[in-house]
């Protein structure tokens, strides 16, 4: 005797939508998990920014273009010194403009930097210091050059993960606080060109007309401009500040959310169900808005999160301009800005980090957006 | 069946097109009695559906009601404000569409459809109860109540059509005008719909225009039939006489032409030669002359005039406005 399977009741919960969504929509529905994902953690880390970022973003907590994992420094005292443990007012001997210079204070020692850092030890002999503060990283091969030193106690001071930059301001904090500004500009201004042109677009696509003729020429007219120059010469006339930031940069969307709105509205308006509300005696208010605009919504939900993640990609295109966000606030796309003139020197990871993370989010809001795409269309889901 | 719920005269409706203005319907006059099932049939691109269009004020631009009367429970529709025609289409003339399958909001749920409606007209019923309504009405349509919830595309075409038809029903409209309502259904679910509709225009008095082209549904459910070409009324009356004592050359070939499943071995399924005429540029005088078997020269010439043959039967055609002469 065969077993019966019983049917599954399908689920149609939020949560049982998001757990039986492969089976519903095919691998497209890993892109949209993984975009989702993306985004949640980005907007965690926005939310918890306080709490997860390791130091301040806009003080100097270590010396500059320390390397990422470095930060970590260690006492080497003469082995005849006694010294056995770290202890305040200590002087010690530090290579100028490094991390140990500005740990040395920190921890209540006494810093004694030198421009050359070959003349630590010595100085040291000489009795001008007591001990040498040096990164942890280089301890190792310090002690081989110096047998007459030891290491006095365990590794101490920052740790900074994805180094410092050039003023030696943590990249991993200026990146977490970073992500706040990012995406309170890029967000605000999809929102703001979404509530100037999608009204707009169904105003103009529903009653047609001169008035669709006059706004359809206005808009095509900003469309054809090149958007980072638009959004430059705006942000140029509003000066900074988030929100000048973001208006600045909605402009330039206005017209995408208004044309594809717009079309929406021309095809839809000729359905048939829009006909038959209307042989119903539905008013015009209640045909835009109960017939027309949700039916627009699902392409608007996709426009948006590509949209957002294009403004992301603007709104560093302006700070790398010099025209987003001023410091001190940090901004991915200043420190890409700043980042870029070390690169030749070999820093590369003032500059690396917040590129990495500027495409992260982009493609965090596009996965979603495409995904999105093909979910929210309702027909999809007929059998 | 003697009361008049609607009286068309002379109704003509143009087309403003570059070639110039085409009467897509061109004085058309009928009367719809209350409680009765008026068929309206005849070709594609006769009229049939833009007259119900009309009926309802809803002909979109380039095309316009350019002259005639509709007589709707003693008020001229034609002077009524767009205000006053609004609350009137679905209170009291309500319209149902040729294809269910996108007559329907699909971001909707069916039960929202119906009490939309019942809300738009009688703001004063409360949500529940025009949810209660709603049920009733789809349970009598044998739909299950719990189907409300759902969403236009988990229902079947056939289903469909049913709830359009229960938006009709759920303000009571004095005039349902169906615009080819099984067309897009299967036979099965086509008998079923017709069945249905007649149990409920018994039970409600319905009062119907059924625009068709198929004669067989006409046959089935319609009191009247009113026949159209190209733009005129060819021959109205009751069904019943209409196809049995058929007036009009034009009915008498339409009726020739539906196939029957008794036709028998060798006999040839007539058909009417020629094409419906372009109403750019309609024939003079009668617009059924070119393709009339019994066409004579007067049908070239001039317009044949109304009239009535027997009790409630008329027709336009120059054979019997001879016999009279």
């Amino acid at each position: 005797m065969t077993k019966t399977r019983k049917l599954r009741e399908e689920p149609t919960s939020l949560m049982g939508r998001l757990l039986r969504g492969a089976y519903w929509y095919g691998a497209e529905w890993y892109w949209t998990v993984t975009g989702g994902i993306l985004l949640v953690l980005i907007i965690a880390i926005t939310i918890f920014a306080p709490v997860i970022s390791p130091y301040d973003p806009i003080t100097t907590v270590g010396g500059p273009f320390e390397r990422p994992g470095g930060g970590q420094v260690v006492l080497l005292a003469p082995k005849d010194s006694g010294i056995t443990a770290v202890q305040k007012g200590l002087k010690v001997a530090v290579f100028y403009n490094t991390t140990a210079a500005i740990v040395a204070e920190k921890y209540g020692l006494t810093p004694r930097p030198y421009q050359v850092d070959k003349d630590l030890f010595a100085k040291v002999r000489a009795g001008e210091a007591q001990a040498v503060l040096i990164a942890a990283r280089d301890a190792a091969q310090a002690l081989a050059d110096h047998q007459d030193f030891v290491q006095v106690g365990k590794p101490f001071g920052p740790h900074f993960l994805l180094g410092t930059d050039n003023l030696g301001r943590d990249i991993l904090s200026r990146l977490i606080w970073g992500a706040r500004a990012v995406l309170a500009v890029a967000i605000l201004s999809a929102l703001f060109s979404a509530a100037v042109g999608v009204p707009l677009g169904l105003l103009s696509g529903f009653f047609g007309g001169w008035f669709d003729r006059v706004l359809s020429l206005i808009m095509d007219s900003v469309y054809s401009f090149p958007g980072l120059i638009l959004a430059i010469a705006v942000a140029a006339v509003l000066g900074t500040g988030v929100v000048n930031i973001a208006i600045a940069i909605s402009v330039v969307y206005i017209p995408t959310y208004f044309r594809m709105t717009r079309s929406q509205v021309l095809s839809i308006k000729e359905e048939l169900y829009v006909e038959a509300a209307r042989a119903l005696g539905a008013k015009q208010r209640e045909i835009l808005g109960m017939y027309i605009f949700p039916n627009v919504i699902s392409t608007l939900v996709v426009v948006f999160s590509l949209n957002v993640a294009d403004a992301i990609l603007t709104e560093a295109g302006l700070a790398f301009l010099g025209l987003g966000l001023q410091p001190p606030t940090p901004d991915w796309g200043f420190d890409l800005n700043k980042g870029k003139a070390y690169l030749p020197r070999g820093y590369w990871w003032p500059i690396t980090f917040p590129g990495m993370m500027i495409t992260l989010v982009a493609l965090g809001f596009s996965l979603l957006g495409e995904g999105l795409g093909e979910i929210l269309n309702p027909r999809l889901t007929e059998e | 069946m003697t009361e008049p719920l609607l009286q068309v005269e002379h109704l003509t409706v143009t087309y403003e097109t570059r070639q110039g203005p085409v009467r897509a319907v061109d004085d058309v006059s009928f009367t719809v009695y209350r409680g009765e099932v008026l068929g309206l049939v005849g070709e594609s691109g006769c009229g049939k559906s833009t007259l119900g269009m009309a009926l309802l004020r809803m002909v979109r631009p380039p095309g316009r009601i350019s002259s005639g009367r509709m007589i709707f429970q003693g008020r001229d529709l034609m002077q009524l404000s767009e205000g006053e025609m609004r609350k009137l289409r679905g209170r009291h003339i309500s319209m149902v569409f040729q294809d269910p399958m996108t007559s329907l909001n699909p971001l909707q749920r069916i039960g929202d459809h119906i009490v939309e409606t019942i809300r738009t007209h009688e703001p004063q019923v409360s949500k529940k109860e025009a949810w209660e309504r709603a049920a009733q009405l789809i349970q009598r349509l044998g739909i299950s109540p719990d189907r409300l919830k759902d969403y236009p595309h988990q229902l079947s075409g056939g289903m469909r059509q049913r709830i359009m038809i229960g938006i009709g029903l759920a303000l009571n409209a004095d005039l349902i005008i169906a615009d080819e309502p099984t067309t897009s259904l299967d036979v099965i679910v086509e008998a079923q719909f017709l069945d249905l509709l007649r149990e409920l225009r018994d039970e409600f008095n319905l009062t119907m225009i059924l625009i068709t082209h198929n004669i067989g549904v006409v046959a089935e459910l319609a009191d009247r039939v009113a026949v159209m070409y190209a733009g005129r009324m060819a021959e109205i009356g009751p069904v019943h006489d209409v196809f049995h004592r058929t007036l009009h050359p034009y009915t008498r070939g339409l009726l020739a032409s539906v196939p029957s499943i008794r036709l028998e071995d060798g006999l040839e399924l007539e058909t009417l030669s020629g094409a419906p005429p372009s109403l750019l540029d309609p024939p003079p005088g009668c617009r059924f002359h070119p393709r009339c078997p019994q066409a004579k020269p007067v049908c070239a010439q001039r317009v044949p005039a109304w009239q009535e043959i027997h009790p409630g039967h008329g027709t336009a055609c120059w054979l019997y406005a001879e016999e009279e002469a």
